[in-house]
C-alpha cells in the first residue's frame, strides 16, 4: 500500500508541475496535431485504452514492449463516423524527452507522424517532413524499425531509433484496442 | 545466544539447510528447494491478496465515475489518477510536456585490447576512455553539458593518464531555429568528434583521418551559434580559441603523429592572443542522408614570435544509411602558412612544421544480424592519411622530404548488445608501416 501511495504522490506531483511549454522547441500542440491529421473531424473523442496482462503479452510477443497498460486516444469523428485515432506520447531521445504524435487511420496503417517538440541538442532532423513521411502508409504489416524500413538520421540514432520504437508500440496498441472493441 | 533463541522457524528451516549442505548436497538441495517453494507459495498470496485490494480500491474510485455521465472529453488532461479501465470520467492524455528530469547524468566508455601481429611484445590493454558527465536544465530554455574525462585510467606523475575537461558548454535556444552556446565545446567537424562515443563509430579505434588530421576529440573555447532550418540544412558557426605553435615540439615525433594534436590548448590556461573562426553546413533533407562540410581557420602564433601563422582546416564529409547498410566517407586537409620562416629556427630537428597535412576514407557497414537489441555489422574501412603532405621550401639539402601517405585497411565487426553497449574487434593493415599491423579487441558503453 505504501508503494500505491507513493505512486499516487508522485503522479500527483509530476501533474502539478507540468508547465504549459516545454524545453527547447515547442512545434505543435496536441490538438493541433490532431486536427492537423485530421481536419475533417469535427470532434475528437478521448478513449482511455487499458491494456490487460495478456494483451501486454501479446506486445511483448510481437517484439513490442508495451511500456504502459494505459493509452489515451484520440478518436477522431465526423457526424459521429469514426475517421482514425490519434496517440500522443513521449520518449527520451538521448537524455531528453520527445514528444511527437501519429495519426492512424482506418486502415491501422500510419497516417501522420507530427514532432511535438524537441530538446536534445544533435537530431532535430527528426521533424523534417521527409524523415516523417518514412512512416506514412505503415502499420502492422510493416517492420517500423531503424535500418530495415526506416531511415536513420546520422547522428540522431538514438532519437531515430526510440521514436520509431514508439511509433511501432503505438500502432500496435491501437490495433490491440480496436480487436478488443475498445474504440469502436 | 539471545539470537538462537529467539530464531523464528524460517531461520531454523534455513540454519537446517545450511548444515545439510555442509554433510549431504543432494539433502541440502531438495531442503532449499522446499524452501523456495514454500517462499513462492507465500510471495503468491500475498499478490493474490494485493491483487484483491486493488480490485476493491479500482471499485471504488469507479463509483463516482459511473453516477457522473461518462462522456468522452474533447480535451487532454494531464494525468492526475491512475486511469481505471471501466468508464473513465475525463481520461488523462499524454501531457506532451513533462519536462523529465533537470540532471541528468551520462556517461560513456571505452576499453581496448591491442595486439600487434609482428610484434606482439607490444600488446596492451587499457582503459581507453571513461567519461562521466552531466546534462542540468536550468530552465525550459537554457542547459548545461559537461563531459570529465579520464583517460588511460590512471593519472598521476607516475602514469600516462590524463585527466580532462572534454565539454563545458552553456546552451541557449533563442528561437525555435537559433541556439547560442558558449564555454569549452567540441568543435562540428568531420562524421566523428561530435559524436565520438564508442556505439557510435565502427572499429576498436577512431579512424585515423579524424584523430591525425582532425585531432579528434576537439574542442575549444568560445562562442558559437547554430541553427536548424526546415529544409534539413544546420548552421553552425562562432569565435573559438585556436592552436598555439609554440607548442610544437620538433625533438618528438608527436607533431609527425597529428600536427594539430600537437598544438591544441583543450582551453588548458590557452594562449588566447589570436582567435579562430570557424563555420560547419550540415544537410540532412533526405532520410539516411548527410552531406556536410566545415571549415576552421586562426592564427596561431599568438604574438609570442614576430612570425604570424595561419592555421586552417576544413572537411567535406557524406554519411548514407540506406536500409541496413551504412556508408560513410570524409576527406580533410590543413595547412599550416609561413612555416618557412618557423621551421629556419627548427632545422637540424626530426619533426618540422609541415605546410600541408590531409586524410581520406571511405567505409561501409552492413547490419548482417539483429534479433531484438542484438546486431552484428561487419565493416570495412580504407583509409589514406599523409600527416606531413608538403612542407615549405627551406633550399637545397635543408627542406624535409613530404612523408609518404600511409594507408590502412581495417576490416571487423560492431556486436550491439543492447542500444548503449558494443563489442568491437577488428584486424587493420598498415601499408607503408606493416609493424603497426594489429588486432584489436574492445568493449564500449554509452548513455
Amino acid at each position: 500500500m505504501r508503494v500505491v501511495l507513493a505512486a499516487s504522490a508522485i503522479v500527483a506531483a509530476a501533474s502539478a508541475a507540468v508547465p504549459t511549454r516545454a524545453f527547447a522547441v515547442d512545434y505543435l500542440s496536441a490538438e493541433q496535431a490532431a486536427k492537423l491529421m485530421f481536419p475533417d473531424a469535427d470532434a475528437f473523442e478521448t478513449r482511455q485504452v487499458a491494456l490487460d496482462a495478456a494483451q501486454l503479452q501479446q506486445l511483448d510477443a510481437q517484439g513490442t514492449r508495451g511500456r504502459s497498460a494505459n493509452w489515451p486516444v484520440r478518436v477522431a469523428k465526423r457526424g459521429g463516423a469514426t475517421l482514425g485515432f490519434v496517440v500522443t506520447d513521449g520518449v527520451i531521445g538521448k537524455v531528453e524527452l520527445i514528444d511527437y504524435a501519429v495519426g492512424i487511420g482506418l486502415d491501422g496503417n500510419i497516417k501522420q507522424v507530427e514532432i511535438l517538440s524537441y530538446r536534445e541538442s544533435h537530431g532535430f532532423e527528426i521533424r523534417l517532413p521527409a524523415w516523417r513521411k518514412q512512416f506514412v502508409g505503415k502499420g502492422n504489416a510493416s517492420t517500423l524499425r531503424i535500418g530495415d524500413d526506416i531511415a536513420n538520421i546520422s547522428g540522431a540514432t538514438l532519437s531515430c531509433t526510440h521514436v520509431t520504437d514508439g511509433l511501432r508500440r503505438i500502432v500496435a496498441v491501437v490495433a490491440l484496442a480496436r480487436r478488443a472493441g475498445a474504440l469502436a | 545466544m539471545r539470537l538462537i533463541r529467539h530464531r523464528s522457524p524460517p531461520m531454523k528451516a534455513l540454519l537446517a539447510a545450511s548444515l545439510a549442505l555442509a554433510t549431504s548436497g543432494v539433502f541440502a538441495q531438495t531442503a532449499t528447494e522446499a524452501e523456495l517453494a514454500r517462499r513462492l507459495d507465500q510471495l503468491a498470496a500475498e499478490l493474490a491478496n494485493v491483487k484483491a485490494q486493488l480490485t476493491q480500491l479500482q471499485q471504488k474510485q469507479a463509483q463516482p465515475a459511473a453516477a457522473a455521465p461518462a462522456a468522452p472529453s474533447s480535451t487532454p488532461v494531464a494525468a492526475a489518477t491512475p486511469p481505471v479501465a471501466a468508464a473513465p470520467p475525463a481520461p488523462p492524455a499524454y501531457s506532451g510536456s513533462l519536462l523529465g528530469p533537470g540532471t541528468v547524468l551520462t556517461s560513456y566508455g571505452e576499453l581496448n585490447y591491442n595486439r600487434p601481429t609482428r610484434a606482439n611484445q607490444n600488446a596492451t590493454a587499457d582503459v581507453r576512455r571513461f567519461v562521466l558527465g552531466y546534462q542540468h536544465r536550468f530552465d525550459e530554455k537554457t542547459k548545461v553539458v559537461t563531459e570529465l574525462e579520464i583517460e588511460h585510467a590512471v593519472s598521476s606523475a607516475d602514469d600516462p593518464g590524463e585527466v580532462e575537461v572534454e565539454q563545458a558548454y552553456v546552451e541557449r535556444q533563442v528561437t525555435p531555429v537559433w541556439a547560442l552556446r558558449a564555454g569549452l565545446f567540441l568543435m562540428p567537424v568531420g562524421l566523428l568528434n561530435e559524436n565520438h562515443e564508442p556505439t557510435a563509430f565502427y572499429g576498436v579505434e577512431r579512424n585515423f583521418v579524424e584523430t591525425a588530421i582532425i585531432p579528434s576529440t576537439w574542442r575549444e573555447g568560445g562562442v558559437q551559434v547554430i541553427g536548424n532550418f526546415d529544409n534539413g540544412l544546420m548552421v553552425q558557426g562562432g569565435i573559438t580559441t585556436g592552436f598555439d605553435l609554440n607548442k610544437w615540439d620538433a625533438t618528438s615525433t608527436e607533431g609527425r603523429e597529428s600536427p594539430l594534436a600537437s598544438i591544441h590548448q583543450e582551453l588548458a590556461l590557452a594562449r588566447a592572443h589570436d582567435l579562430a573562426v570557424f563555420g560547419a553546413l550540415n544537410w540532412r533533407g533526405v532520410p539516411g542522408l548527410l552531406l556536410g562540410g566545415s571549415l576552421f581557420t586562426g592564427q596561431a602564433t599568438q604574438a609570442q614570435t614576430s612570425e604570424k601563422s595561419r592555421v586552417t582546416l576544413w572537411d567535406l564529409h557524406a554519411r548514407w544509411t540506406p536500409g541496413r547498410w551504412d556508408f560513410s566517407t570524409v576527406y580533410s586537409r590543413g595547412t599550416i602558412s609561413n612555416t618557412a620562416a618557423l621551421n629556419a629556427a627548427l632545422v637540424g630537428n626530426p619533426t618540422l612544421i609541415p605546410a600541408s597535412f590531409d586524410g581520406f576514407y571511405v567505409q561501409g557497414a552492413y547490419k548482417l544480424w539483429s534479433h531484438e537489441d542484438y546486431a552484428l555489422s561487419p565493416f570495412v574501412r580504407w583509409e589514406q592519411f599523409n600527416t606531413a603532405k608538403s612542407f615549405a621550401d627551406l633550399g637545397p639539402g635543408l627542406t624535409p622530404d613530404a612523408a609518404r601517405a600511409e594507408r590502412v585497411v581495417t576490416v571487423g565487426a560492431n556486436f550491439q548488445v543492447s542500444q548503449g553497449i558494443v563489442l568491437k574487434a577488428d584486424y587493420q593493415r598498415f601499408r607503408e608501416n606493416a609493424d603497426l599491423n594489429r588486432f584489436n579487441l574492445g568493449l564500449g558503453w554509452s548513455f
